[in-house]
């Protein structure tokens, strides 16, 4: 394997790529990506629980975004309801110390103080709240005024963590907080993670299944190929949506469900197909081949002159099915997690984008674009990353 | 070519014209071309339609409600009554009983069945003694799957021992013999008919006005067989062709011209006089000449639908709540208030849960470390948030598994024992009481629910509220079918359910935590406890008394206390009405509502 | 020329009851039964009702009786009517299939045929251009746009769509332009307000990969020999471009709309559940979520069996058209 590697990279083909300035940026893009991929899934940049914990109230715009005077109410409401609920339990100090998310705490957990605090907010809350049912309330500047008096009473009730813990809230806070009051940024970059498994392993699986038996088929002909060539028409005569959804519907009983499981076979063996076919034609060009016949003719066992001779000379193909398949297999994840098929148990880009639909139409578009931009960079670098190796090594495909 | 008469491919391309000669587009006619005065009430319905218009073969809310257009039962909830109380529709005179066992029934004279081709000449014949017994009968023929039969189960004098007679016949390939004697059938004659209970049980009364338990002809079922789902006749204020259901789309219902003399209620409580429900007392039923109605899928479209006076009313998807309402008051918005469109708020007969299977090894149990793990969960369950965000917070939050306005529902929601707030701290102390500290040492547990609308959100707010004292969920999310199937064979360890009460009755929900109902039965706890199963035979027969409800509280602590569930919820659903729908008191716990409706269409253009 | 139609045809077959053995498979890993009685079930009513779904049978007798189905008709009140679709759903209780099937298939393709017209005109039009322009700026611009459009996810671009087509279009006149959802076709003037946005949409998200695959095949021919002999005749290049190019290209043009054309009956699952569409990809898809196994079943083998005969109809066609491919 290591000799023809050498060869494809010291190929004219490899030479026309390390020239391709966006080749190299969008490989470099992706090596980014990989290197949070890493970060997060091995050495815990963000926890899964971080992902899913509460870190503001509900629907908060981003860092620059501008609040509506009912939202702006909304997050009041909020941070007026904590202090509130605690009163009703049995022990108000131990609920009011468990207040906390990602630093932010009471200023005092002492139950005096605290309802002294709540004493003066209640009433100029309520009657804000019933003015602002009121139409009009936007226009007159004296609401204005006192929606600010109250913003800064409330935030007074409240304090800030410190150092580094206060920057990390900040940075989760960058891009607002979804329906459950979620960090969006820090889910957006906990599904990078996500994405990359998901792809590497189904671009990876698909690959190499299909190359090999692409490449049996072709080297041995007869009745594998037949076998291997009804496999892939049979499977390709299903639309591929329909093909992954049945697949994945599979699992929906099973112990496998709830994990990745399901969504890497649907991957795997909806997107074999593709390098099978592709390989299948290059080795039936290669077996004619002037050097594999001569390796036939001295008596090398036939295993080994596929294994040897042949696979390897279809390196370039594994490359561009690979970025392929990649792309197929993230942006075929959103439709699983849009069908209830896909990412259960972690934060995905599918499943952000999934839950950010009712947010559009109310007009909150903080969690379908943090999601949609982190796709969009990732796939955009694989299909670019696709062209350039297409151009380098394989220019006449169609 | 002679392979090729009989290959597949040729079939392929035959059926792929066959559809272009029934799939017409576009043309069908201008509907009716009636005159001006016909009254046509549009009503939406939240689903893509009922799945079989065979009042036996249904199971949704939305097979009941289609149902009852056409079909019509025994005895019927009274319109404006609350609580609620039932009247004949069917019979003459509430049926009588001495003994609680044996019971006179005398059916209403001149009851006609619609117009169909089942009957000779095509003209409708007579209610009879003889289609009350053939259309109970039905539940019991395994033809039809049994899917009812749960109804009538140890009821009915010598109904059990039919049924597995009968079904013995059906399985050495005989024909079930719907003239067989049954001892608890007697008919007089054919007005008048008693039936015999195995022991008297007061929830008989209740399940009376089950669309279930409707009454259809014989010719019908057997003319139309299975197609009798579609082509439904019956005795009811409406009646349905065909060609009116269009599936995932429409129903049409016409009104009845023969249907017997019924009338608008003459009782009604105060608050209805405001608006004016009171006001048609005495008329004679139906008042509109036909309904259709729409399926809708999704919320968004029944909403806007409503909002340009397209449907009558609707009831408010949650996303649009806050478009129509205040959020603190709950009151309508102006620029709806304006319009002259109404609000109701109907609180459902709703007990929605998160439930643990008693016979896992982990979760279930009665001993005091299994149950202070389920009562940890529990305790670590923040139903309130639930409620502010997915809810509007308008949804009920009680104490026990008896909804709101039932025998037995605690004051203002509150019973003596309560999981419904979340206490983080209490939480923690119970996990170290079950034996997992901070939830060292314990598994992660399954929780299955449904991938439906936001319910896959929700349980990413239950595994991260379950998180904070170390309890790791694992989510799996599944459709409908795959969920009661965990359920059923008791793989779920723990599951979100919801029960809707067949009547407005605790006995329902009680029977939710009887042993024997255990699964595939309602039981999904699979809850035994065998003082319990005790309580509930007891009070099976008794009718409401105070002592009654005494029993029927201790039942709920008892419940409570072993925690087999996390909750309770009860949903609010909120209706608006458009002005020129008139007589409407919206309700879900009976559905024969639609032949009260009418129209004052002056009311439109203002 | 008819043996090598027959060869096709016979090669084909056992793909085709391949494709409905694994759908059959696959689908049997659920058990339906226990959703269809609902939360009051018994073991008593699960046999009762297993019975009557023919799911006590064993696989292979079940495939058999519903291939067999699909080449046997049946008497039905003395109309010949096609056994495979008189069989009932089991959601949709007293309904046939085969209405079924025969009603989701217009809704599908009043969205699908118009779709796939306007992405063809739309995109082959952009490739000629590209091709033309090879190299300079429009071509980058068309090239790097196509890209970057791809690189969006399909439901964002469905999710936009709505809100931007539906919501805020309707808000801003104040009307209904576009439904939100939904379809009905018997009100004047239906298919623009529940089809054209899907339509449009499905048409921007089409486009890239298409215009690729267009200027793909333009750029190829441009360095064929009857080009350069056209241009040593001195044809213009415009004359060029737009006459001899696009006549050679239509080959592969035509090929692909052709394979495209089963996956139009099918229709755009996606746009289909989102619009509220009540077409066949919508239909499928409830009857995998709800388990109605005689549904799906019709659905896939209808399906599998337009595509297999497309596929066979395109090499045919192949063949006819172009001389250097044997008839072997």
């Amino acid at each position: 394997m290591i000799g023809p590697m050498k060869r494809l990279l010291r190929s004219r083909g490899a030479r026309k790529l390390g020239r391709d300035r966006l080749a190299l940026a969008s490989m470099f893009v992706i090596g980014a990506y990989l290197a949070i991929a890493i970060a997060v899934g091995v050495f815990g940049l963000i926890s899964g629980e971080e992902a899913i914990f509460r870190i503001g109230p509900d629907q908060l715009v981003g860092a620059w975004g501008k609040p509506t005077v009912e939202q702006r109410m909304h997050y009041l409401e909020f941070y007026v309801d904590q202090v509130d609920q605690a009163f009703d339990k049995r022990e108000p100090e131990k609920a009011l110390a468990a207040i906390d998310f990602f630093g932010l705490r009471t200023v005092s957990t002492d139950e005096d103080v605290m309802a002294e605090k709540l004493e003066t907010i209640f009433d100029p809350f309520d009657e804000l709240y019933e003015l602002q049912e009121e139409e009009g309330f936007a226009d007159d500047p004296e609401n204005f005024a006192r929606l600010e008096k109250l913003e800064v009473d409330i935030a007074a009730m409240f304090q800030q963590p410190e150092g580094w813990e206060r920057r990390y809230r900040d940075i989760g806070l960058l891009l607002g907080t979804d329906r459950q009051g979620r960090s969006i940024l820090l889910r957006a970059v906990y599904a990078i993670k996500v994405a990359v498994q998901i792809g590497l392993v189904a671009a990876l699986v698909s690959v190499l299944i299909g190359t090999i038996l692409g490449g049996v088929a072709a080297f041995f002909g007869g009745w594998v190929d037949h076998v291997i060539v009804w496999l892939y028409s049979t499977l390709s005569a299903i639309p591929y949506i329909i093909l992954l959804m049945v697949l994945a519907a599979m699992f929906l009983g099973s112990p496998f469900e709830g994990t990745l499981i399901p969504v890497y076979v649907a991957f795997c063996m909806t997107f074999w197909i593709g390098p099978c076919r592709v390989v299948r034609g290059e080795v039936m060009k290669l077996r004619e081949l002037e050097y594999v016949q001569a390796a036939t003719a001295v008596g090398f066992g036939r295993t080994r002159i596929l294994l040897k001779h042949i696979i390897p000379n279809t390196t370039h193909l594994m490359f561009i099915n690979f970025s392929l398949i990649f792309i197929g297999a993230i942006k075929a994840e959103v439709i699983l997690s849009f069908l209830g098929l896909g990412v259960k148990n972690e934060p995905s880009w599918g499943v952000m984008i999934n839950q950010s639909r009712q947010e559009v139409i109310a007009g909150f578009m903080w969690q379908i674009g943090a999601a949609t931009f982190f796709m969009f960079t990732l796939v955009l670098a694989f299909n670019i990353l696709s062209d350039a190796l297409q151009d380098a090594f394989d220019p006449k495909h169609v | 070519m002679k392979l090729s008469a009989r290959s597949p491919l040729l079939a392929v391309v035959l059926c792929l014209l066959a559809p272009f000669s029934f799939a017409d587009p576009g043309t069908t006619a201008d509907p009716g071309g009636g005159s001006q005065k016909e009254k046509v009430l549009h009503l939406p319905m939240r689903s893509a339609g009922p799945g079989s218009l065979d009042p036996i073969l249904g199971s949704t809310v939305y097979d009941t409600r289609s149902c009852n257009y056409v079909y019509e039962t025994l005895l019927q909830y009274k319109y404006l009554k609350r609580p609620y109380e039932l009247e004949p529709l069917l019979l003459e005179a509430m049926p009588t009983t001495e003994d609680g066992l044996t019971w006179n029934f005398e059916l209403k004279k001149g009851v006609l069945f619609h117009d169909d081709e089942c009957f000779p000449g095509g003209v409708g014949r007579e209610l009879v003694t003889d289609d009350v017994f053939y259309s109970w009968r039905r539940i019991v023929d395994p033809a039809y799957e049994l899917k009812s039969w749960w109804l009538l189960k140890e009821l009915i004098e010598g109904l059990d021992e039919y049924k597995e007679e009968q079904g013995k016949r059906v399985e050495a390939g005989g024909a079930f013999d719907y003239s067989a004697p049954i001892a608890g059938f007697k008919k007089v004659d054919d007005h008048r008919f008693q039936i015999v209970l195995r022991e008297p049980v007061y929830r008989f009364m209740w399940i009376l006005p089950m669309a279930k338990l409707s009454i259809v002809p014989r010719e019908a079922v057997e003319k139309y067989g299975t197609g009798f789902s579609r082509h439904p006749v019956g005795t009811g204020p409406f009646l349905m062709k065909e060609d009116d259901w269009v599936t995932n789309q429409s129903m049409v219902f016409t009104k009845n011209p023969k249907y017997h003399p019924d009338f608008y209620p003459t009782e009604w409580m105060p608050e209805d006089e405001e608006l004016g429900l009171h006001e048609a007392a005495g008329k004679r039923l139906p008042f509109v000449d036909r309904v259709e109605v729409t399926f809708f899928v999704q919320e968004n479209p029944m909403w806007l639908e409503f909002q340009a006076g397209k449907l009558d009313y609707t009831q408010v998807p949650a996303e649009n709540y806050l478009e129509a309402f205040h959020k603190r008051s709950q009151r309508l918005k102006k620029e709806f208030a304006e319009k002259g469109v109404v609000s109701h708020a109907v609180p459902l007969l709703d007990f929605i849960f998160r439930a643990f299977n008693m016979e896992d090894p982990l979760v279930g149990g009665f001993e005091p470390k299994q149950r202070a793990l389920r009562q940890a969960i529990a305790m670590a369950t923040d139903l309130y948030e639930f409620n502010s965000s997915f809810y509007n917070g308008i949804n009920v939050i009680y104490d026990g598994m008896i909804p709101p306005g039932m025998d037995g529902y605690p004051e203002d929601g509150k019973g003596p024992i309560t999981w419904a707030e979340a206490d983080l701290e209490r939480a923690r102390e119970l996990m170290v009481e079950a034996g997992y500290p901070n939830g060292e040492g314990l598994p992660v547990i399954d929780y299955y629910t449904s991938l439906s609308g936001n319910i896959p959100e929700q349980a990413e707010l239950f595994k991260r509220q379950l998180a904070q004292i170390g309890v790791q969920l694992n989510l799996r999310l599944q459709n409908f079918a795959q969920l009661i199937e965990a359920v059923d064979k008791k793989k779920a360890t723990m599951f979100s359910f919801s029960w809707s009460s067949d009547y407005p009755d605790a006995e329902n929900n009680l029977a939710l935590f009887y042993g024997p109902n255990e699964a595939p039965g309602s039981n999904h706890f699979n809850y035994k406890r065998a003082e319990y199963d005790r309580l509930y035979e007891q009070i099976l027969p008794m009718v409401p008394s105070p002592e009654r409800t005494k029993l029927l509280e201790k039942m709920r602590d008892m419940v409570m206390a072993d925690t087999p569930y996390i909750g309770s919820m009860a949903r609010t659903r909120f209706y608006v009405i458009n002005p020129w729908l008139k007589n409407y008191k919206p309700d879900e716990t009976f559905y024969n509502w639609v032949k009260y409706m009418d129209l004052d269409e002056s009311a439109r253009d203002l | 020329m008819w043996a090598y139609i027959l060869r096709r045809v016979l090669y084909n077959i056992p793909v085709y009851l391949g494709i409905i053995f694994l759908l059959m498979a696959a689908l049997r890993v659920n058990d339906p039964i226990w959703g269809y009685l609902g939360k009051n079930a018994s073991h008593e009513a699960y046999a009762a009702m297993e019975k009557s779904m023919g799911l006590d049978q064993p696989l292979l007798v079940q495939f058999w009786d519903f291939t067999s189905g699909l080449v046997t008709f049946e008497e039905v009140d003395g109309v010949s009517r096609w056994k495979a679709g008189l069989a009932e759903s089991w959601s949709d209780k007293g309904r046939p299939v085969g209405d079924l099937v025969g009603d989701a298939v217009w809704p599908s393709l009043s969205i699908t045929v118009p779709a796939l017209v306007l992405t063809s005109l739309i995109s082959i039009t952009i490739a000629i251009l590209s091709a033309y322009y090879r190299g300079r700026l429009p071509d980058k611009v068309m090239m790097v746009s196509a890209v970057l459009g791809m690189s969006i996810s399909f439901l964002v671009y469905i999710i936009f769509g709505q809100y931007w087509g539906a919501y805020v279009l309707n808000e801003r006149i104040g009307g209904e332009f576009f439904a939100i959802q939904g379809y009905k076709s018997d009100e004047p003037g239906w298919w623009v307000t529940y089809c054209l946005l899907p339509v449009l949409i499905s048409t921007i998200v089409t486009m890239g990969y298409d215009t690729r695959f267009y200027r793909a095949v333009m750029v190829e021919e441009t360095g064929r020999d009857y080009i350069t002999t056209a241009r040593a005749k001195g044809a213009t290049k415009r004359k060029i471009m737009f006459v001899h190019m696009l006549k050679n290209a239509m080959i592969p043009i035509i090929t692909r709309i052709m394979i495209t054309l089963p996956f139009l009956v099918m229709g755009s699952l996606l746009l289909e559940v989102y619009f509220g569409i009540p077409g066949m990809g919508r239909a499928l898809l409830q009857a995998i979520t709800t388990l109605d196994f005689p549904v799906a079943q019709l659905l896939v083998a209808l399906f599998a069996g337009l595509f297999l005969l497309t596929v066979i109809l395109t090499d045919v066609f192949y063949a006819l058209v172009d001389p250097r491919v044997r008839l072997q």
